[in-house]
């Protein structure tokens, strides 16, 4: 593929450099910085009070993919985190450990720590370990775990969410001396749904055969502008420019591998200190990942599971904030996969699991046995850790996905 | 005389194993020997003692396929494809019936289901770590000083099995030692190790299902006393013969034939040969 058609990747590159330059700023102004989750944070009703967003979990996986994690996960340790605690965790408290020094530059500390407790319970206290550390004060939205099969939320668990975003807007008002403007905010959430429904389409090319996306490795990169500056015109310029590029690039017959000859789903979150290279075992195969499911764990963008509104700007963003992924049940999960399958019409799936995370991992087995059992899907189960390196031992990974593809090519006959 | 001969070579975690087919997929010979460091030392010695063994020269070879976890070491093959599939293949070609494949080599456990063409449907393996391996016996037998045959024969003669609860291959020599400690004989602690073992490769068959042939290969299948615990608890009759250590290098011997008679084999580099 030409330089030509893969300049969102660059561009992308460089709004991550000015979403730190920014965060900076915000600090010189006197703005606050609040540790924020990927999953369900509200982040348009921080932007209100000129709140700056540090997410530990981008951090984290930001170093972890140019090899800086050791370090940090080893200084942990030796503060006495267990070595089965989530490398996210260890790498998050570290880096204030460190006072902000990672081997990817300075890393404003936290202000307060705003926790959406949504599907992962260390989130809980990996806060508080803030809190005790130096006194950052932790802001709590307990958000209640989609329960329904059909991925429907009643409206008593929107309310529940939403009054306590309405509780907390007083609360930023007293910690940052600003006023709630609720205009601003209506504007930042019309610009978020701009965003999103853009990053959405950009997601469904998958569906054109062959696709002009890799949904998954690709993806991971593309993702970082909705998770950190949606909410911006950036945002949304950044959405339009890839949807072109990818548009383009069907329309020119190239993509992300040299040919399209195995259509994957994946499940799972990446191994990021090796990511070439463990994207490599599938991209020497040609298998372009035409869907998946990490992209959306800051939100199901698709399926017509949210949409802010700025008319409803506080019940939407509390909507918003109950459909990240990890939030889903497991049946509603498997069914989403098997959605994926059917609609972006793949020849298989690949599932990670990774030591670190139960929230993520769980039901990896069962979904695997789902996918072949009962739906006569094809289906490889892997694992290894998104950012501790010690999990990843290439040799094993080869053997199993080398394998899958061999089964795959005689059953697809090609 | 056959005109050309198909070989495949296994290079696995503790032996090399080599096998030879004519031009009509007929087993010629096989040859064994340990792995040790150089992966490309052994997979070519391996090949010599095939070749010799059959009588023949490598100008009578049309083609060579690597196997195993060393396969990219095997530079002088034509083309590396997964024990996986190879083994899947090889018992499919011991047995037809095959169904479902056991493969228990030295530091990996696999369960494979394969479909009437001995083509892989579905397959597990046993996580990162070696526990419940090959290795695990071997630190047995290190322990008790015996050899891997003999370890598999006195396991027969045990009356009640040890409860071992961890099959962690590392520390299969100080847990073997800690229950004669405790005062059990060597027989019973010997069927104790294959009785765990087979429980937890039961685990992973079950992963994927088991239906009848099911076929034990790779080097523990060697070891009787394996094959006496794994009909025990599956209450079946498996099949097992001399050869099936050999499934490997037959399967990837049969995948070059294949390929020689102009089906596509994809390799792991994408590449349709
Ligand atoms: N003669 C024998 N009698 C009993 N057991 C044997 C014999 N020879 C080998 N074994 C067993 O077979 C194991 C090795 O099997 P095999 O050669 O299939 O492994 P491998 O292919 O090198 O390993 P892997 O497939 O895990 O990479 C040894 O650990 C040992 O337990
Ligand atoms: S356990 Fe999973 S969801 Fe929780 S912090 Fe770690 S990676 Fe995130
Ligand atoms: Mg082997």
């Amino acid at each position: 593929m030409s330089q030509q058609l893969d300049r969102a990747k660059q561009l992308q590159g460089e709004l991550v450099k000015q979403y730190y330059k920014q965060v900076r700023e915000t600090v010189e102004r006197g703005g606050k910085v609040a540790y924020c989750f990927v999953m369900a944070n509200p982040i348009e009703l921080l932007k209100v009070f000129d709140i700056a967003p540090i997410y530990p979990e981008i951090t984290s996986l930001q170093i972890s993919y140019r090899g800086g994690a050791p370090p940090l996960i080893g200084l942990s340790e030796e503060f006495g985190y267990s070595t089965d605690c989530c490398g996210y965790v260890k790498m998050g408290v570290a880096t204030v450990l460190n006072n902000g020094q990672t081997s990817i530059g300075y890393i404003p500390t936290p202000d307060l720590a705003m926790l959406t407790y949504s599907g992962c319970q260390i989130y809980i206290h990996w806060w508080e370990q803030y809190q005790y550390l130096r006194g950052t004060p932790v802001f709590t939205i307990d958000i209640p775990y989609v329960r329904d099969y059909d991925g429907h939320i009643p409206r008593h668990d929107i309310r529940y969410v939403a009054g306590q975003l309405e509780e907390l807007i007083p609360k930023l008002e007293q910690f940052t001396g600003k006023r709630f403007d609720e205009e601003k905010l209506r504007e930042i959430i019309r610009l978020s749904a701009e965003a999103w429904d853009l990053w959405r389409r950009c997601l469904e090319t998958g569906k054109l055969k062959p696709s002009p996306i890799d949904a998954y490795f690709e993806a991971i990169y593309y993702m970082s502008a909705i998770t950190l500056i949606r909410g911006s015109r950036e945002c949304v310029d950044f959405y339009r420019f890839l949807l072109d590029e990818l548009m383009a690039r069907y329309e020119q017959g190239v993509g992300p591998t040299p040919e399209e000859r195995f259509r994957l789903v994946f499940e799972g979150v990446p191994n990021y200190p090796f990511f070439s290279r463990f994207w490599g075992l599938f991209r020497g195969w040609n298998a372009r990942c035409v869907a998946a499911t990490y992209p959306k764990v800051a939100g199901i963008i698709d399926m017509g599971a949210f949409s802010l509104n700025p008319d409803k700007p506080i019940e939407s963003l509390a909507e918003y904030m109950i459909h990240a992924y990890c939030n889903w049940n497991m049946i509603s999960r498997a069914n989403l996969i098997q959605r994926y399958v059917r609609e972006y019409e793949a020849d298989g799936v690949v599932i990670h699991s990774i030591k670190s995370c139960r929230s993520f991992s769980m039901g990896h087995g069962d979904i695997r046995e789902y996918l072949i059992k009962d739906l006569d899907v094809p289906a490889l189960h892997i694992e290894s850790d998104h950012v501790d390196p010690r999990y990843y031992s290439e040799a094993q990974l080869k053997n199993r996905v080398d394998a899958f593809f061999e089964s795959l090519s005689i059953r697809k006959g090609v | 005389m056959a005109r050309f001969y198909v070989a495949g070579v296994d290079a696995g975690s503790t032996y090399t194993k080599a096998a030879l087919v004519d031009d009509e997929g007929k087993l010629v010979a096989t040859a064994v020997l340990m792995t040790g460091v150089r992966i490309i030392e052994a997979a070519r010695r391996a090949y010599e003692e095939v070749l010799n063994k059959a009588g023949i020269s490598r100008d009578d070879v049309r083609y060579l396929v690597g196997t195993g976890y060393g396969r990219y070491n095997i530079t002088f093959g034509n083309t590396q494809i997964t024990e996986i599939s190879c083994h899947a293949k090889g018992a499919h070609y011991l047995f037809p019936g095959t169904r479902t494949v056991l493969d228990m080599g030295g530091q990996d456990t696999k369960a494979i289901r394969i479909n009437e063409r001995g083509e892989v449907v579905d397959f597990c393996m046993n996580d990162k770590c070696a526990a419940g391996t090959g290795r695990f016996i071997e630190g047995a037998a290190k322990a008790l000083g015996l050899s891997l045959k003999e370890v598999g024969e006195l396991s027969l003669k045990g009356k009640k099995p040890v409860k071992i609860s961890s099959t962690c291959a590392v520390f299969a020599e100080t847990e073997t030692m800690e229950q004669l400690a405790w005062g059990n004989s060597i027989e019973d602690v010997l069927y104790g190790v294959h009785s765990s073992m087979a429980t937890r490769s039961i685990g992973l068959l079950r992963r994927v299902g088991i239906e009848p042939e099911l076929t034990f290969t790779g080097g523990v299948s060697l070891n009787p006393g394996m094959v006496k615990c794994l009909e025990e608890q599956l209450g079946m009759k498996i099949n097992t013969s001399p050869l099936t250590m050999f499934c490997g290098a037959i399967g990837a011997a049969l995948f070059g034939l294949e390929k020689l008679k102009s089906k596509p084999v994809t390799t792991a580099s994408g590449v349709r040969m």
